[in-house]
Protein backbone atom coordinates (compact mmCIF):
# COMPACT_ATOMS: atom_id res chain seq x y z
CA UNK A 1 0.00 0.00 0.00
CA UNK A 2 1.37 3.19 -1.29
CA UNK A 3 1.92 5.93 2.01
CA UNK A 4 -0.89 8.56 1.62
CA UNK A 5 -0.53 11.42 4.03
CA UNK A 6 -2.90 13.56 5.73
CA UNK A 7 -6.48 12.79 7.67
CA UNK A 8 -7.49 10.52 5.10
CA UNK A 9 -4.45 7.83 5.25
CA UNK A 10 -4.69 8.04 8.88
CA UNK A 11 -8.09 7.03 8.72
CA UNK A 12 -8.01 4.06 5.89
CA UNK A 13 -4.99 2.79 7.95
CA UNK A 14 -7.77 2.99 11.43
CA UNK A 15 -10.60 0.62 9.40
CA UNK A 16 -8.07 -1.39 8.09
CA UNK A 17 -7.01 -2.13 11.55
CA UNK A 18 -10.83 -3.23 12.23
CA UNK A 19 -11.26 -5.26 9.61
CA UNK A 20 -7.72 -6.95 10.24
CA UNK A 21 -9.22 -7.56 14.04
CA UNK A 22 -12.66 -8.67 13.47
CA UNK A 23 -10.90 -11.17 11.04
CA UNK A 24 -8.68 -12.48 13.21
CA UNK A 25 -11.99 -12.52 15.89
CA UNK A 26 -13.77 -14.66 13.35
CA UNK A 27 -11.08 -16.81 12.84
CA UNK A 28 -10.60 -17.34 16.09
CA UNK A 29 -14.58 -17.97 16.93
CA UNK A 30 -14.39 -20.52 14.03
CA UNK A 31 -11.49 -22.48 15.95
CA UNK A 32 -13.28 -22.22 19.24
CA UNK A 33 -16.56 -23.34 17.67
CA UNK A 34 -14.81 -26.49 16.07
CA UNK A 35 -12.61 -27.60 18.88
CA UNK A 36 -16.10 -28.20 20.54
CA UNK A 37 -17.66 -29.33 18.20
CA UNK A 38 -14.59 -31.87 18.02
CA UNK A 39 -14.76 -32.23 21.99
CA UNK A 40 -18.42 -33.19 21.63
CA UNK A 41 -18.18 -35.18 19.18
CA UNK A 42 -15.32 -37.07 21.31
CA UNK A 43 -17.27 -37.26 24.13
CA UNK A 44 -20.51 -38.66 22.76
CA UNK A 45 -18.18 -41.33 21.48
CA UNK A 46 -16.41 -42.17 24.53
CA UNK A 47 -19.93 -42.29 26.11
CA UNK A 48 -20.90 -44.49 23.59
CA UNK A 49 -17.77 -46.55 23.75
CA UNK A 50 -18.58 -46.75 27.43
CA UNK A 51 -22.29 -47.78 27.01
CA UNK A 52 -21.39 -50.33 24.60
CA UNK A 53 -18.63 -51.62 26.46
CA UNK A 54 -19.99 -51.50 29.60
CA UNK A 55 -20.23 -55.24 30.51
CA UNK A 56 -16.54 -55.56 29.88
CA UNK A 57 -15.70 -52.80 31.73
CA UNK A 58 -17.54 -53.58 34.53
CA UNK A 59 -16.24 -57.51 34.83
CA UNK A 60 -12.44 -57.14 33.10
CA UNK A 61 -10.13 -56.16 34.94
CA UNK A 62 -7.50 -55.53 32.85
CA UNK A 63 -10.33 -53.98 30.14
CA UNK A 64 -11.63 -51.87 33.13
CA UNK A 65 -7.78 -50.49 33.57
CA UNK A 66 -7.42 -49.55 30.27
CA UNK A 67 -10.51 -47.56 30.49
CA UNK A 68 -8.95 -45.57 33.17
CA UNK A 69 -5.57 -44.94 31.55
CA UNK A 70 -7.50 -44.10 28.38
CA UNK A 71 -9.71 -41.63 30.86
CA UNK A 72 -6.64 -40.01 32.16
CA UNK A 73 -4.87 -39.03 28.83
CA UNK A 74 -7.92 -36.94 27.73
CA UNK A 75 -8.65 -35.72 31.46
CA UNK A 76 -12.18 -37.21 32.19
CA UNK A 77 -12.13 -38.92 35.88
CA UNK A 78 -14.54 -41.24 36.21
CA UNK A 79 -14.56 -41.75 39.63
CA UNK A 80 -14.83 -37.64 40.40
CA UNK A 81 -18.11 -37.75 41.16
CA UNK A 82 -19.99 -40.67 42.59
CA UNK A 83 -23.27 -38.44 41.21
CA UNK A 84 -22.16 -37.96 38.06
CA UNK A 85 -22.76 -39.10 33.87
CA UNK A 86 -20.08 -41.88 33.89
CA UNK A 87 -20.86 -43.09 37.61
CA UNK A 88 -24.61 -43.26 36.70
CA UNK A 89 -23.58 -44.51 32.99
CA UNK A 90 -21.45 -47.88 34.64
CA UNK A 91 -22.13 -48.27 38.91
CA UNK A 92 -17.91 -47.88 38.47
CA UNK A 93 -18.35 -45.32 41.86
CA UNK A 94 -20.35 -47.64 43.60
CA UNK A 95 -17.98 -50.47 42.55
CA UNK A 96 -15.16 -48.44 44.00
CA UNK A 97 -16.46 -47.14 47.18
CA UNK A 98 -18.18 -51.06 47.82
CA UNK A 99 -14.29 -52.12 47.22
CA UNK A 100 -13.19 -49.62 49.20
CA UNK A 101 -15.30 -50.20 52.02
CA UNK A 102 -14.41 -54.27 51.92
CA UNK A 103 -10.97 -53.57 51.64
CA UNK A 104 -11.07 -51.64 55.29
CA UNK A 105 -12.98 -54.83 56.66
CA UNK A 106 -10.59 -57.08 55.78
CA UNK A 107 -7.50 -54.60 56.95
CA UNK A 108 -9.61 -55.28 59.88
CA UNK A 109 -10.08 -58.65 60.19
CA UNK A 110 -6.76 -59.74 59.07
CA UNK A 111 -4.74 -57.10 61.72
CA UNK A 112 -4.14 -59.66 64.58
CA UNK A 113 -2.69 -62.20 62.01
CA UNK A 114 -0.24 -59.42 59.78
CA UNK A 115 -0.15 -56.61 62.73
CA UNK A 116 -1.78 -54.36 60.42
CA UNK A 117 0.18 -54.59 57.28
CA UNK A 118 -0.82 -56.49 54.32
CA UNK A 119 0.46 -57.46 50.94
CA UNK A 120 -1.31 -55.86 47.90
CA UNK A 121 -1.57 -59.30 46.07
CA UNK A 122 -2.50 -60.80 49.52
CA UNK A 123 -5.39 -58.21 49.84
CA UNK A 124 -6.47 -58.67 46.37
CA UNK A 125 -7.02 -62.61 46.46
CA UNK A 126 -8.83 -62.29 50.10
CA UNK A 127 -11.25 -59.62 47.91
CA UNK A 128 -11.76 -61.86 45.32
CA UNK A 129 -12.43 -64.85 47.91
CA UNK A 130 -14.85 -62.52 49.42
CA UNK A 131 -16.77 -61.31 46.54
CA UNK A 132 -16.64 -64.76 45.16
CA UNK A 133 -20.73 -64.34 44.97
CA UNK A 134 -20.33 -61.16 42.87
CA UNK A 135 -19.42 -62.02 39.10
CA UNK A 136 -17.15 -58.95 38.52
CA UNK A 137 -13.39 -60.05 39.61
CA UNK A 138 -11.11 -57.69 41.03
CA UNK A 139 -7.30 -56.59 39.56
CA UNK A 140 -4.18 -54.95 42.41
CA UNK A 141 -5.30 -51.94 39.99
CA UNK A 142 -8.82 -51.85 40.70
CA UNK A 143 -7.35 -52.53 44.82
CA UNK A 144 -5.27 -49.64 44.13
CA UNK A 145 -7.89 -46.80 42.92
CA UNK A 146 -10.00 -48.17 45.58
CA UNK A 147 -7.54 -47.24 48.09
CA UNK A 148 -6.98 -43.94 46.81
CA UNK A 149 -11.04 -43.01 46.59
CA UNK A 150 -9.91 -44.05 50.84
CA UNK A 151 -7.28 -40.62 50.54
CA UNK A 152 -5.00 -43.31 52.26
CA UNK A 153 -1.96 -44.04 50.27
CA UNK A 154 -1.51 -46.82 52.49
CA UNK A 155 -2.64 -49.65 54.14
CA UNK A 156 -1.38 -49.68 57.20
CA UNK A 157 -3.99 -50.24 60.35
CA UNK A 158 -1.08 -50.29 63.02
CA UNK A 159 -1.10 -47.47 65.76
CA UNK A 160 2.18 -47.13 65.76
CA UNK A 161 4.65 -45.16 63.00
CA UNK A 162 7.31 -47.70 61.18
CA UNK A 163 10.63 -46.10 61.75
CA UNK A 164 13.64 -46.63 59.18
CA UNK A 165 14.59 -49.18 61.10
CA UNK A 166 11.43 -50.97 61.17
CA UNK A 167 11.10 -50.59 57.77
CA UNK A 168 15.02 -52.04 57.13
CA UNK A 169 14.12 -55.27 59.06
CA UNK A 170 10.61 -55.63 56.70
CA UNK A 171 12.56 -55.21 53.54
CA UNK A 172 15.07 -57.56 55.07
CA UNK A 173 12.69 -60.45 55.71
CA UNK A 174 11.22 -59.96 52.58
CA UNK A 175 13.75 -62.64 50.62
CA UNK A 176 12.40 -65.70 52.93
CA UNK A 177 9.69 -64.17 54.83
CA UNK A 178 11.61 -64.26 58.45
CA UNK A 179 14.88 -63.05 59.79
CA UNK A 180 17.18 -63.85 62.58
CA UNK A 181 18.80 -61.62 65.02
CA UNK A 182 22.29 -62.61 63.23
CA UNK A 183 21.01 -62.13 59.98
CA UNK A 184 19.80 -58.28 60.99
CA UNK A 185 23.69 -58.07 62.20
CA UNK A 186 25.18 -58.87 59.37
CA UNK A 187 23.40 -57.91 56.64
CA UNK A 188 22.79 -54.32 58.30
CA UNK A 189 25.55 -53.73 59.65
CA UNK A 190 23.92 -53.13 63.36
CA UNK A 191 24.70 -53.61 66.38
CA UNK A 192 23.44 -56.35 68.49
CA UNK A 193 21.27 -54.03 70.98
CA UNK A 194 19.62 -52.15 67.71
CA UNK A 195 18.80 -55.73 66.22
CA UNK A 196 17.38 -57.19 69.52
CA UNK A 197 15.16 -53.92 70.18
CA UNK A 198 13.95 -53.15 67.08
CA UNK A 199 12.79 -56.94 66.49
CA UNK A 200 11.38 -57.14 70.18
CA UNK A 201 9.28 -53.93 68.86
CA UNK A 202 8.12 -55.22 66.23
CA UNK A 203 7.12 -58.56 68.26
CA UNK A 204 5.15 -56.17 70.54
CA UNK A 205 3.41 -54.54 67.72
CA UNK A 206 1.69 -57.58 66.50
CA UNK A 207 3.75 -57.44 63.16
CA UNK A 208 6.27 -60.39 63.91
CA UNK A 209 6.29 -63.93 65.15
CA UNK A 210 8.87 -65.74 66.78
CA UNK A 211 9.28 -69.75 65.78
CA UNK A 212 12.00 -71.08 67.99
CA UNK A 213 11.03 -74.50 66.34
CA UNK A 214 14.11 -75.06 63.32
CA UNK A 215 16.60 -76.99 64.55
CA UNK A 216 19.58 -75.03 64.40
CA UNK A 217 18.20 -73.69 67.84
CA UNK A 218 18.16 -70.38 65.99
CA UNK A 219 14.73 -68.04 66.87
CA UNK A 220 13.67 -66.49 63.82
CA UNK A 221 11.13 -63.72 63.54
CA UNK A 222 8.77 -64.48 60.99
CA UNK A 223 6.52 -61.51 59.26
CA UNK A 224 3.45 -62.68 58.29
CA UNK A 225 2.55 -59.23 56.78
CA UNK A 226 5.71 -59.70 54.17
CA UNK A 227 4.94 -63.23 53.40
CA UNK A 228 1.35 -65.60 53.35
CA UNK A 229 1.24 -69.24 54.76
CA UNK A 230 1.38 -70.38 51.47
CA UNK A 231 4.56 -68.34 50.30
CA UNK A 232 6.54 -68.83 53.46
CA UNK A 233 6.11 -72.62 52.95
CA UNK A 234 7.78 -71.99 49.47
CA UNK A 235 10.86 -69.73 50.55
CA UNK A 236 11.19 -72.48 53.72
CA UNK A 237 11.53 -75.15 51.20
CA UNK A 238 13.93 -73.39 49.14
CA UNK A 239 16.16 -72.54 52.07
CA UNK A 240 16.54 -76.03 53.09
CA UNK B 1 -2.96 -77.62 50.26
CA UNK B 2 -1.61 -79.97 52.49
CA UNK B 3 -3.44 -82.84 53.23
CA UNK B 4 -3.77 -85.66 56.26
CA UNK B 5 -5.83 -88.70 55.03
CA UNK B 6 -8.80 -86.88 53.40
CA UNK B 7 -8.39 -84.07 55.83
CA UNK B 8 -7.91 -80.30 54.29
CA UNK B 9 -5.11 -78.73 56.73
CA UNK B 10 -5.26 -74.80 56.97
CA UNK B 11 -2.56 -72.35 55.77
CA UNK B 12 -1.25 -71.69 59.18
CA UNK B 13 -0.74 -74.85 59.78
CA UNK B 14 2.32 -74.59 57.12
CA UNK B 15 3.56 -71.46 58.49
CA UNK B 16 6.50 -71.93 61.10
CA UNK B 17 5.95 -69.74 64.37
CA UNK B 18 2.30 -71.08 64.99
CA UNK B 19 4.22 -74.40 66.34
CA UNK B 20 5.94 -71.78 68.76
CA UNK B 21 3.89 -70.39 71.55
CA UNK B 22 3.65 -66.59 70.97
CA UNK B 23 4.59 -64.62 73.83
CA UNK B 24 2.52 -61.02 72.76
CA UNK B 25 -0.55 -61.72 74.44
CA UNK B 26 -3.01 -60.74 71.17
CA UNK B 27 -0.86 -62.88 68.53
CA UNK B 28 -1.26 -65.96 71.48
CA UNK B 29 -5.23 -65.33 71.22
CA UNK B 30 -5.13 -65.46 67.55
CA UNK B 31 -2.64 -68.71 67.40
CA UNK B 32 -4.73 -70.00 70.53
CA UNK B 33 -8.08 -69.66 68.75
CA UNK B 34 -6.97 -71.33 65.27
CA UNK B 35 -5.73 -74.48 66.93
CA UNK B 36 -8.51 -74.80 68.91
CA UNK B 37 -10.29 -74.58 65.62
CA UNK B 38 -7.74 -77.15 64.04
CA UNK B 39 -8.23 -79.55 67.21
CA UNK B 40 -12.39 -79.64 67.01
CA UNK B 41 -12.27 -79.75 63.30
CA UNK B 42 -9.99 -82.79 62.74
CA UNK B 43 -11.25 -85.02 65.85
CA UNK B 44 -14.83 -84.71 64.33
CA UNK B 45 -13.71 -85.33 60.80
CA UNK B 46 -11.52 -88.58 62.18
CA UNK B 47 -13.76 -89.15 64.84
CA UNK B 48 -10.96 -89.19 67.87
CA UNK B 49 -12.77 -88.69 71.30
CA UNK B 50 -9.02 -88.49 73.23
CA UNK B 51 -5.85 -86.67 72.43
CA UNK B 52 -3.06 -88.65 74.74
CA UNK B 53 -0.74 -85.46 75.28
CA UNK B 54 2.59 -87.58 75.23
CA UNK B 55 1.92 -89.67 72.50
CA UNK B 56 2.40 -88.95 68.81
CA UNK B 57 -0.89 -87.29 67.18
CA UNK B 58 -1.01 -86.03 63.71
CA UNK B 59 -1.82 -82.62 64.11
CA UNK B 60 0.82 -82.03 66.46
CA UNK B 61 3.77 -82.31 63.67
CA UNK B 62 4.11 -81.20 60.51
CA UNK B 63 7.34 -82.83 59.06
CA UNK B 64 7.01 -80.84 55.65
CA UNK B 65 8.39 -77.51 57.89
CA UNK B 66 9.71 -80.07 60.14
CA UNK B 67 7.96 -78.39 63.42
CA UNK B 68 6.31 -80.03 66.67
CA UNK B 69 4.37 -78.50 69.11
CA UNK B 70 5.92 -78.70 72.33
CA UNK B 71 4.32 -80.13 75.59
CA UNK B 72 3.61 -76.98 76.81
CA UNK B 73 1.67 -75.69 73.40
CA UNK B 74 0.25 -78.80 73.37
CA UNK B 75 -1.36 -77.99 77.15
CA UNK B 76 -1.95 -74.50 76.65
CA UNK B 77 -4.28 -74.89 73.88
CA UNK B 78 -6.35 -78.28 75.12
CA UNK B 79 -6.74 -76.19 78.43
CA UNK B 80 -7.86 -73.37 76.17
CA UNK B 81 -10.94 -75.86 74.48
CA UNK B 82 -11.40 -77.02 78.30
CA UNK B 83 -12.00 -74.01 80.06
CA UNK B 84 -14.73 -73.34 76.77
CA UNK B 85 -16.10 -77.03 77.95
CA UNK B 86 -14.79 -78.41 75.08
CA UNK B 87 -12.59 -80.62 76.37
CA UNK B 88 -12.32 -82.07 79.68
CA UNK B 89 -8.89 -83.90 81.49
CA UNK B 90 -9.32 -87.42 81.97
CA UNK B 91 -6.39 -87.82 84.79
CA UNK B 92 -4.71 -84.79 87.38
CA UNK B 93 -1.74 -84.74 85.76
CA UNK B 94 -3.42 -83.58 82.23
CA UNK B 95 -1.44 -86.17 79.96
CA UNK B 96 -5.17 -87.23 78.39
CA UNK B 97 -7.73 -85.22 76.83
CA UNK B 98 -11.59 -85.90 76.15
CA UNK B 99 -12.32 -84.05 73.15
CA UNK B 100 -15.88 -82.88 73.21
CA UNK B 101 -16.59 -81.70 69.46
CA UNK B 102 -19.88 -82.05 70.10
CA UNK B 103 -21.24 -81.11 74.03
CA UNK B 104 -22.35 -83.91 76.20
CA UNK B 105 -25.93 -81.87 75.77
CA UNK B 106 -25.58 -81.93 71.71
CA UNK B 107 -24.97 -86.20 72.52
CA UNK B 108 -27.88 -86.22 74.27
CA UNK B 109 -29.85 -84.78 71.70
CA UNK B 110 -28.23 -86.69 69.32
CA UNK B 111 -29.54 -89.78 70.84
CA UNK B 112 -32.63 -88.96 71.07
CA UNK B 113 -32.70 -88.04 67.33
CA UNK B 114 -31.65 -91.58 66.76
CA UNK B 115 -34.34 -93.17 69.22
CA UNK B 116 -37.27 -91.31 67.43
CA UNK B 117 -35.72 -91.72 63.62
CA UNK B 118 -35.92 -95.46 64.37
CA UNK B 119 -38.79 -95.86 66.65
CA UNK B 120 -37.04 -97.30 69.41
CA UNK B 121 -39.37 -95.13 72.15
CA UNK B 122 -39.85 -97.72 75.01
CA UNK B 123 -37.38 -100.41 73.82
CA UNK B 124 -34.36 -101.59 75.28
CA UNK B 125 -30.79 -101.37 74.10
CA UNK B 126 -27.62 -102.22 75.71
CA UNK B 127 -25.10 -99.31 75.19
CA UNK B 128 -22.67 -101.09 72.77
CA UNK B 129 -25.63 -101.32 70.29
CA UNK B 130 -26.12 -98.07 70.18
CA UNK B 131 -22.08 -97.32 69.38
CA UNK B 132 -21.78 -100.30 66.96
CA UNK B 133 -25.36 -101.45 66.14
CA UNK B 134 -26.84 -101.41 62.40
CA UNK B 135 -29.36 -98.72 63.07
CA UNK B 136 -26.35 -96.48 64.16
CA UNK B 137 -24.31 -97.09 61.10
CA UNK B 138 -23.46 -94.01 58.90
CA UNK B 139 -25.02 -91.27 61.71
CA UNK B 140 -22.74 -89.81 64.05
CA UNK B 141 -23.35 -91.52 66.98
CA UNK B 142 -21.02 -94.79 64.93
CA UNK B 143 -18.26 -95.05 67.47
CA UNK B 144 -19.11 -92.77 69.67
CA UNK B 145 -16.41 -93.00 72.85
CA UNK B 146 -18.00 -94.72 75.85
CA UNK B 147 -17.23 -92.53 78.24
CA UNK B 148 -19.11 -89.51 76.03
CA UNK B 149 -22.02 -92.01 75.48
CA UNK B 150 -22.32 -93.17 79.15
CA UNK B 151 -22.38 -88.99 80.39
CA UNK B 152 -24.81 -88.65 77.61
CA UNK B 153 -27.25 -91.51 79.08
CA UNK B 154 -26.92 -90.25 82.52
CA UNK B 155 -28.11 -86.26 81.28
CA UNK B 156 -30.82 -88.60 79.49
CA UNK B 157 -31.66 -89.87 82.43
CA UNK B 158 -31.68 -87.20 84.93
CA UNK B 159 -34.36 -85.55 82.50
CA UNK B 160 -36.25 -88.99 82.98
CA UNK B 161 -36.19 -89.51 78.95
CA UNK B 162 -34.13 -93.23 79.52
CA UNK B 163 -33.37 -95.26 82.18
CA UNK B 164 -29.77 -97.23 82.35
CA UNK B 165 -29.95 -100.63 83.83
CA UNK B 166 -26.54 -102.24 85.46
CA UNK B 167 -25.57 -105.40 84.20
CA UNK B 168 -23.12 -107.69 85.57
CA UNK B 169 -20.46 -106.18 83.44
CA UNK B 170 -19.50 -103.46 81.70
CA UNK B 171 -20.15 -104.87 78.31
CA UNK B 172 -24.18 -105.38 79.10
CA UNK B 173 -25.21 -101.92 80.21
CA UNK B 174 -28.55 -101.69 79.05
CA UNK B 175 -30.67 -98.29 78.36
CA UNK B 176 -34.60 -97.71 78.16
CA UNK B 177 -35.75 -95.19 76.55
CA UNK B 178 -38.74 -93.27 77.53
CA UNK B 179 -41.59 -91.85 74.67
Amino acid sequence: MRRRPGISGLQTAAAARDQYRLLGENVAKIRTDLMKEQLATFRSQLEEFARKHKNDIRKNPAFRSQFHEMCAKVGVDPLASNKGFWAELLGIGDFYYELGVQIVEICLATRSHNGGLINLQELCTLLCQRRKTARDSVSEDDCLRAISKLKKKLVRSVPTELNKDHNAILELAQAHGYVTVEEVEKQLLWSSGRAVDTLETLLKEGLSMIDDGHRDGKRRYWFPCVASASAALGSEALKT
Amino acid sequence: MQKLGDFKLPHFFNYPPYFTLQPVRDTREKQAQLWKELILDYCRSQKIFVIGLEEDFPLFTNPVIERTLSHEARQVFLSALVSEGRAEWMDKGHKKCLILWLRIQDWADCILNFVKENGLEDSVMTVEEIRSGIESRGTELAGIDRTVLTRALRLLEQKGKATIFKGTSADDEGVKFSA
